[in-house]
């Protein structure tokens, strides 16, 4: 079993060589939990009953003047631990993008792709910016997770996490899987209804804005959704992702499964589509 | 009067565990070098708590399951809302009464070098909102 949507943030290891980037967390990110060794991560997953984690970073260069952790970090937390998957990020506006995709996918074995279009501060469909970006990772067949909705970052818009933003760049690269993380939360439905046409768009769980993990994922599935379309039509397009450590693997876990999904739903969401996604199974 | 504090990290392993720290807070109170005093212990945390009890996994699953009944994890808490301090929801208030109905720290006294301590008692870290790796305080005073 997979969580699609991690980001390795505070862990102590990669504080210790990189003290700046628990400055970035607190700061940039706005994060603020205490460290905690590799250990933790690892037992976390544990207690979830999940094997691997898809590790996150955002390259925030031009707009927050700094990487909220390097590809190159991501790569040696993956030789740390062979349960960590490690994505990518690219700095949309900066020229060197597509060759540092490029050198993340070829030198750094990283195996897909995060971009956060409100820290980033571009619309998605923007294809001047952008569309080189989707031509390299379409080639490379990695999955793009793009955050939209809400943010917690401070000196962040939601506008550029509109998920209608993303429909062009589902119409324009049909062989290029792109990712909605957060449910798109509030825009839930716009989410779904592209998840629903576009046989290239997926959604990540990874939502909770208030109350607890149960209660939220019961409002957004159940409540904004009827948790029949999930069951029935989205099946194979939903994946299962926490956005640890802003919220804690097993608390994600556990709202997923207290939706009433059946066994066979689960099982998609927890492994299948991920392993779909990252190119270990195929259909 | 000799004053000494230590503070221990112990990884926790589960979301809920009692964990057995009593050989290590034996093992602070004889480096001190203290023969007549006390020892007190505290939990760094408000998620976590320090219990003592004796030392048999049928009480230690008692223990955890009766305060999951008085401070249950899925409740109508205030506290489930954005928290600024954190850049996270806090929906851990059961964790957090859970520590308050436990308690956060132990006290012993100390004779001729030795915790004077009933011979079933057991020292525990007890974790409410696990895995983690937490920190509790150990200090002895005495002469």
């Amino acid at each position: 079993m997979i969580d699609f949507h991690t980001h390795p943030l505070l862990v102590q290891e990669i504080l210790e060589r990189e003290p700046d980037l628990h400055r970035i967390a607190r700061d940039v990110f706005y994060i603020r939990n205490r460290p905690q060794p590799l250990e933790t991560f690892l037992l976390e997953l544990d207690v979830s009953g999940l094997d691997r984690a898809v590790l996150l970073p955002i390259d925030a260069s031009t707009t927050k003047g700094c990487q909220i952790c390097s590809n190159e970090l991501i790569a040696e937390l993956c030789q740390m631990s062979d349960r960590f998957i490690g994505f990518a990020s690219v700095d949309p506006h900066k020229e060197s993008a597509v060759d540092d995709l490029e050198h993340a996918v070829k030198d750094l074995g990283l195996r897909g792709l995060k971009l956060s279009p409100p820290t980033q501060e571009f619309y998605p469909n923007d294809a001047e910016l952008a569309y080189p970006i989707y031509e390299k990772a379409q080639d490379f067949g990695l999955p793009v997770v793009f955050h939209a909705g809400m943010s917690w970052e401070p000196r962040v818009k939601a506008k550029y996490g509109q998920p209608i933003h993303l429909e062009d760049v589902a119409y324009d690269f049909p062989d290029l899987n792109i990712v909605i993380a957060h449910f798109a939360w509030p825009w839930v439905l716009e989410a779904v209804m592209l998840a629903l046409k576009y046989p290239n768009v997926y959604i990540d769980t990874s939502c909770l804005y208030f109350d607890n993990p149960v209660a939220f994922m019961r409002f957004v599935i159940g409540g904004q959704v009827p948790v029949s379309v999930i069951e029935k039509s989205l099946r194979y397009k939903v994946v299962f992702g926490s956005n640890y450590p802003r919220v804690e693997i097993k608390n994600m876990v556990k709202a997923v499964k207290s939706l009433g999904l059946s066994d066979g739903c689960l099982k998609l969401i927890f492994e299948e589509n991920a392993r779909r996604l990252l190119g270990e199974i195929s259909g | 009067m000799k004053i000494k504090l230590e503070k221990l990290e112990v990884q926790s392993r589960g979301d809920k565990e009692l964990i057995d720290i009593t050989p290590e807070v034996e093992r602070v109170v004889r480096d001190s070098g203290v023969k007549e005093g006390v020892v007190n212990i505290l939990t760094m945390h408000t998620s976590s708590g320090i219990i003592v009890t004796e030392g048999l996994p049928c009480l230690e699953m008692d223990v955890l399951n009766h305060l999951e009944v008085l401070a249950p994890e899925e409740g109508d808490y205030y506290h489930s809302r954005y928290l600024d301090i954190d850049g996270r929801l806090g929906f851990n208030a059961g964790a957090h009464l859970k520590s308050i109905l436990g308690g956060i720290s132990a006290f012993f006294p100390i004779e001729d070098g030795q915790i004077v301590k009933g011979s079933r008692q057991r020292i525990y870290f007890a974790e409410y909102d696990g895995p983690l790796c937490r920190t509790y305080c150990v200090q002895v005073m005495g002469e």
